[in-house]
């Protein structure tokens, strides 16, 4: 629970209290806000990877199948060797973009369609199955590149939105009660030792007039 | 920048990944083995992208969750299905969601 | 006193992605690659397609006034799920993408926020006021 804060009952610790009070309220008003469009972002994010995952999963089905077809029709260890003698130096560029704080990547590759003469593998011991799975693993690869990426960005903007609840948390539950306590237990010290002061005046009066 | 791409899987994913440009591919038959090559391709400087089969990130269990918790923002890593289509039950993304928003969402269709 | 600096931290962190300046939607379809630098230390890119689509819904006499990335202020002061779409202009062209009507500034809750943000999502901002 909220424990007090140790503080001396001083009229300038009051004034500090209250400014810091004041911080942390509107630190935790803005983060709340900041919570609610990292939401905002995140089901946006969460939405475009329903749709990438489904056209990616569909068309890696289509590519294993052709696959599959190529090692019944040439030979799996064909096929094997004709991977190998791919030409596999696929680049994608990675950038980093920030939105609010957060560092996501963004990814774009070059083109990833080849053709059965820019591949690498030789025409000669091969067959056209060969090139209709490349083709289709070609095109698999690109969705699953745009798959990656969406994927990152939603798990980067869902950790960021973890940060920040924790934040609102702590200053909801824990940091503002504690400096209401504090300031509450100040007030009441302060308006103490005022009545204190007071009667301690009337008396001295009183003793003034005594001897008059 | 320009990163390459690697794949860890079975036969059939990481022949079909090469032949569509993908530099580095393990065909996963140990579990240390296949770790250890997992740990070779995240601290690569030329990795930007590591596709790893469904049923190898379970094979290879709690320390491959391990690693993708600690890992930096690159290279990216992403699970896929292999030929047999298997998909884990417990769906990562709706595991995260239900933690940050506190509930369970399902997207429906459009039309549906 | 630590609790402080972390509050300080955090609302130094909430603006930091915003771009130095701003540039009228005229020269932002005039560039080659309309982006601009952010306070971070990075580079905010617009899509042409978002740039062609407000382009469309304004006369061309207000593509010099039109300032971009256009700002969805979020103040407390609002009260929560509340935000604010500043300048006449910007003001005018969100209204139209909403399909409301406007008089200067406009109010928005959130729904409208996250239509917002996904028709055009790189000619807005979130712009956090205190």
């Amino acid at each position: 629970m909220a424990t007090a804060l140790a503080v001396s009952p001083t009229r300038m610790e009051l004034m500090k209290l209250r400014k810091r009070l004041g911080l942390a309220q509107r630190g935790h008003d803005l983060l709340e806000e900041k919570m609610d469009a990292l939401v905002i972002e995140f089901f946006e994010v969460f939405r475009k990877i329903q749709e990438s995952r489904t056209k990616a999963l569909e068309q890696l089905s289509i590519a294993h199948s052709t696959l599959s077809n190529c090692f019944a029709v040439m030979g799996t260890l064909e096929t094997v060797q004709a991977a190998r003698e791919t030409k596999r130096e696929l680049q994608i560029e990675i950038s980093s973009r920030y939105l609010m704080g957060i560092s996501i990547p963004a990814v774009e590759f070059g083109d990833v369609q080849r053709n059965a003469l820019t591949r690498g593998y030789s025409l000669h011991m091969t067959s056209s199955v060969l090139d209709e799975a490349a083709r289709e693993f070609e095109r698999a690869l690109g969705l699953l590149v745009e798959l990656a990426e969406t994927e990152a960005v939603a798990f980067a903007i869902a950790r960021e939105l973890e940060k920040t609840k924790r934040r609102v948390n702590a200053l909801e539950y824990i940091l503002i009660p504690r400096l209401k306590g504090a300031l509450k237990f100040i007030v009441m010290r302060l308006d103490e030792m005022e009545r204190e002061n007071f009667t301690r005046l009337k008396r001295i009066k009183a003793i003034i007039e005594e001897h008059k | 920048m320009s990163f390459k791409i690697a794949v860890i899987g079975d036969k059939d994913t990481t022949t079909g990944m090469a032949l569509a440009g993908a530099t580095y591919a393990h065909v996963h038959a140990a579990k240390d083995e296949t770790l250890a090559k997992l740990n070779e391709f995240l601290t690569s400087d030329e990795i930007g992208l590591i596709f790893v089969t469904h049923r190898v990130a379970e094979e290879l269990g709690f320390e491959f969750r391990q690693m993708m918790r600690a890992k930096r923002l690159l290279p990216l890593v992403l699970r896929i299905p292999d030929k047999t289509r298997y998909v884990p039950k417990v769906d990562e993304l709706q595991e995260t969601i239900k933690r940050t928003v506190g509930a369970e969402i399902v997207v429906k269709k459009e039309g549906e | 006193m630590n609790a402080d600096r972390l509050i300080k931290f955090e609302l130094a962190r909430l603006n930091a992605h915003l771009p130095e300046r701003r540039i009228s939607l005229k020269e932002a379809l005039s560039l080659t690659r309309p982006q601009l630098p952010t306070r971070d230390g990075g580079v905010h890119s617009f899509k042409r397609k978002e740039l062609e689509l407000l382009a469309k819904l304004l006369p061309e006499a207000d593509w010099e006034k039109l300032q971009l990335p256009i700002f969805i202020a979020l103040e407390p002061k609002l009260g929560r799920g509340a935000a604010k779409v500043r300048g006449e202009i910007e003001a005018k062209v969100a209204a139209k993408l909403l399909g409301k009507e406007t008089a200067g500034e406009l109010l928005i809750y959130r729904p409208e926020v996250a239509l917002l943000r996904r028709k055009i999502p790189t000619t807005t901002q979130y712009l956090f006021v205190w």
